[in-house]
């Protein structure tokens, strides 16, 4: 297993390579639990600008990958680079996944973004909230900015969470499921909206989703994920 | 009768354990909306049930003479127990979360259960130091010294300052550990911060206030709160808040009704949370009109409290007659007689030479001296009801038996009844007593004045138990003519 943030690592792999260099290189990697790999031999490499879809049914591993690239699980065979610091990595979560017990306003949520900035004794900065203003008003939530988080529908609930991401200052964005739960149109505005991260903001988007349909409609680069297996289909077409 | 604002009045000699009430009352909701919205609730009842397990044994280890008497008194070897029990069991349960075998809720209820039954297993073991085991872990507050207050306002002063400081660690640790992990580092190590907060705060209060009103503390101030709020900084601020409102409402009832303080506490934040519910319910505005009606009730009746009972009114206002000085009637069940500081009676006593009913003095006759004393300082011209007939009967504060008596003993004038209900001094730092004091003039059982002393009193200079009860008699004495 060999695990490296360090950029020098993976120069000299053309395959990789493609006018930019990743944010991401799995060689060859297994990804799983102590007990035993969920998925095996992973190639997969991310760049900036590129929208990455991760398809497959529920249970098939897109979780797993997820928290191996984040840093939360170790990868239990291969290689896997990091190409910018975990810091960088924007994370959106499900939002079932956060527990509605916590009284949390949408503000308070997206400012969790700049708590990596902030300094224990320090007053949260006023440029801080004021970029937090600015990612609400990007992704069109800055008038629910006072309300409670956990009385808004799935769709706002994640755009708020892409908000948050958004405000880490993010190189990549990881999105898990950021369609589940989500009424049509909203689902349409978060497909734009990612859309429009990778294309204008340069930003490698990685999200899952068990809609292959929508997956292969919107992404640059389709992951699939069933038994075990990986299988990576790139669509220069996009 | 302490009045609402006298309770305020730093040199009431309430005022260090008013204090440490509010003190665990603002900061013990900081820790504890953390266990609420971590939904380790359960947490706040095991530790310190946990920590009083380690008071108990720790005097149980000292009375098998395996730990030394310190200095220092019975909290500190307590505080000891306390804290070395805490962390232990902390780390138990936290050891036994990492390896996640069984359900989180059958951890804690098997180590509450096994902290309950240990707790009283060792008191067992240990029959001589029983009763001070007992008396610290119903964690009077009211005991609390001015050095112990020094102790508990530096640690949890430390414990809210570190709590404030890492709020937005705290935060992001306990509603999304992957964050947490990706702009803070290593999540164990903001767990073991928080845990260890919480361990000193309980480790401490148990044996200052006791674990029931620590758990109180802890939980009910952040499920008040909860309802009526929807930011985590407004959460805080009104846990803290509501906190620091049910010490204070608490301890006023407690020392207004001689309630003891930690049910009193409880049951106060308890409706705290039903008030709560209720609210969240209404209006903004009318929660607003409901508060203001509220305060302004307080504001009343603080106004109304904080009038002083009238004294024993002057000897030339009362009777131009004798005053007849009745026995202080004992009503407690308890004989209420004083140590002897005399080691040589005490011998005699244990070779069964001499009876201490026989000549030893009580509480009765202590506070009955000293009525006399001051009586006669009023100017009154007191004669003791024995010298008319010896065989005279203390009189009960009941103005009509008395009276009755006092005709049948072919008294005439006024009598002075004295009746003590309660005295209860389990340390020697304070007492708890209900007396009833009566003026009732013979011939038709008429109240001329009348005083109830119900209240505990603080005895911070005895050494003993005899030297408290002697300190309260004093005590009340100058109360009832001094007003």
């Amino acid at each position: 297993m060999k695990l490296s943030n360090n950029e020098a690592s993976i120069a000299g792999k053309p395959a990789f390579v493609a006018g930019v260099s990743p944010l991401i290189v799995m060689e060859n990697t297994s990804v799983g639990y102590g007990s035993g790999a969920v998925l095996t031999d992973v190639n997969l490499a991310i760049e900036p600008g590129k929208l990455v879809g991760l398809a497959g049914p529920n249970g098939s591993g897109k979780t797993t990958l997820f928290r191996t690239l984040l840093g939360l699980l170790p990868p239990l065979r291969g290689t896997l680079v990091r190409n910018c610091a975990l810091a960088k990595f924007g994370y959106v979560p499900q939002s079932a996944a956060l527990d509605p017990q916590f009284p949390l306003s949408v503000l308070e949520i997206v400012e969790m973004g700049a708590y990596g900035r902030v300094q224990p004794f320090q007053v949260f900065p006023a440029r801080e909230t004021k970029r937090a203003f600015e990612v609400l008003e990007q992704v069109g939530m800055a008038h629910v900015r006072g309300k409670s988080f956990f009385a808004l529908s799935g769709g706002q609930k994640q755009r708020v969470l892409i908000a948050r991401a958004l405000l880490v200052d993010p190189a990549i964005m990881i999105l898990d499921e950021p369609l589940a739960g989500v009424d049509e149109e909203s689902r349409e505005s978060i497909t734009d909206l990612l859309i429009r991260l990778s294309r204008e903001q340069r930003l490698a988007v990685f999200f899952s989703s068990h809609d292959l349909e929508m997956v292969q409609r919107v992404a640059d680069k389709i992951v699939r994920v069933d038994k075990g297996a990986v299988a990576v289909e790139e669509r220069s077409g996009c | 009768m302490d009045g609402f604002f006298a309770i305020l009045n730093p040199s009431y000699l309430l005022f260090p354990a008013l204090v440490g009430t509010l003190i665990m009352g603002v900061v013990c909701p900081l820790i504890g909306s953390y266990l609420v919205l971590r939904r380790t609730i359960f947490l706040g009842l095991t530790l310190p049930e946990i920590a009083a397990a380690g008071v108990s044994f720790t005097f149980w280890l000292q009375q098998t003479g395996i730990l030394p008497k310190l200095a220092e008194g019975e909290r500190s070897i307590g505080m000891l127990g306390s804290l070395v029990f805490t962390f232990l069991g902390m780390g138990l349960l936290g050891y036994l979360e990492q390896r996640g075998k069984g359900l989180a809720e059958g951890r804690l209820a098997a180590a509450y259960a096994f902290a309950g039954a240990v707790t009283i297993l060792f008191m067992v073991f240990n029959p001589a130091g029983q009763v001070d085991v007992l008396n610290l872990l119903k964690g009077e507050v009211i005991a609390l010294s001015r050095g112990e207050l020094k102790l508990l306002a530096v640690v949890f002063g430390i414990v809210s300052i570190v709590m404030i400081a890492y709020r937005r660690e705290f935060l992001l640790i306990s509603f999304d550990r992957d964050l947490a992990f990706l702009l803070k580092g290593r999540q164990i190590v903001w767990d073991i911060l928080l845990y260890l907060l919480a361990g000193l705060v309980i480790a401490l209060g148990v044996i200052m206030a006791g674990p029931l009103l620590i758990f109180g503390f802890l939980v009910l101030p952040a499920l008040a709160a909860k309802p009526l709020v929807s930011r985590m900084s407004s959460f805080l601020v009104l846990s803290s808040v509501l906190g620091l409102v049910m010490a204070f409402v608490g301890f006023y009832s407690s020392v207004k009704l001689d309630l003891p303080l930690g049910p009193t506490d409880v049951a106060l934040g308890s409706c705290l949370i039903f008030l709560a519910y209720g609210l969240s319910r209404v209006s903004a505005r009318a929660r607003l009109a409901l508060i203001a009606g509220g305060l302004i009730a307080v504001s009343v009746n603080a106004c109304s409290a904080s009038r002083t009972e009238a004294p024993v009114p002057e000897a030339r206002a009362v009777s131009s007659q004798p005053v007849w000085l009745a026995k202080v009637k004992n009503s407690t069940a308890l004989p209420l007689l004083l140590p002897s500081n005399n080691p040589l009676r005490s011998l005699a006593e244990m070779a069964g030479k001499i009876s201490p009913a026989d000549y030893r003095q009580s509480v009765m006759d202590l506070l009955r001296q000293s009525l006399q004393s001051e009586l006669e300082k009023k100017g009154f011209q007191i004669s003791l009801t024995e010298e008319k007939d010896a065989r005279f009967p203390p009189l009960p504060s009941d103005s009509a038996g008395a009276a009755r008596i006092a005709r049948d003993g072919r008294l005439s004038g006024v009598v002075f009844a004295s009746e003590i209900f309660r005295w209860e001094g389990e340390t020697q730092k304070y007492v708890r007593a209900l007396a009833d004091f009566k003026l009732i003039r013979i011939d038709d059982g008429a109240v001329i004045w009348q005083r109830r002393v119900q209240r505990a009193i603080p005895t911070p200079s005895a050494t003993n138990l005899g030297q408290a009860s002697a300190d309260a008699v004093r005590a009340i004495v100058r109360e009832l003519f001094t007003g």
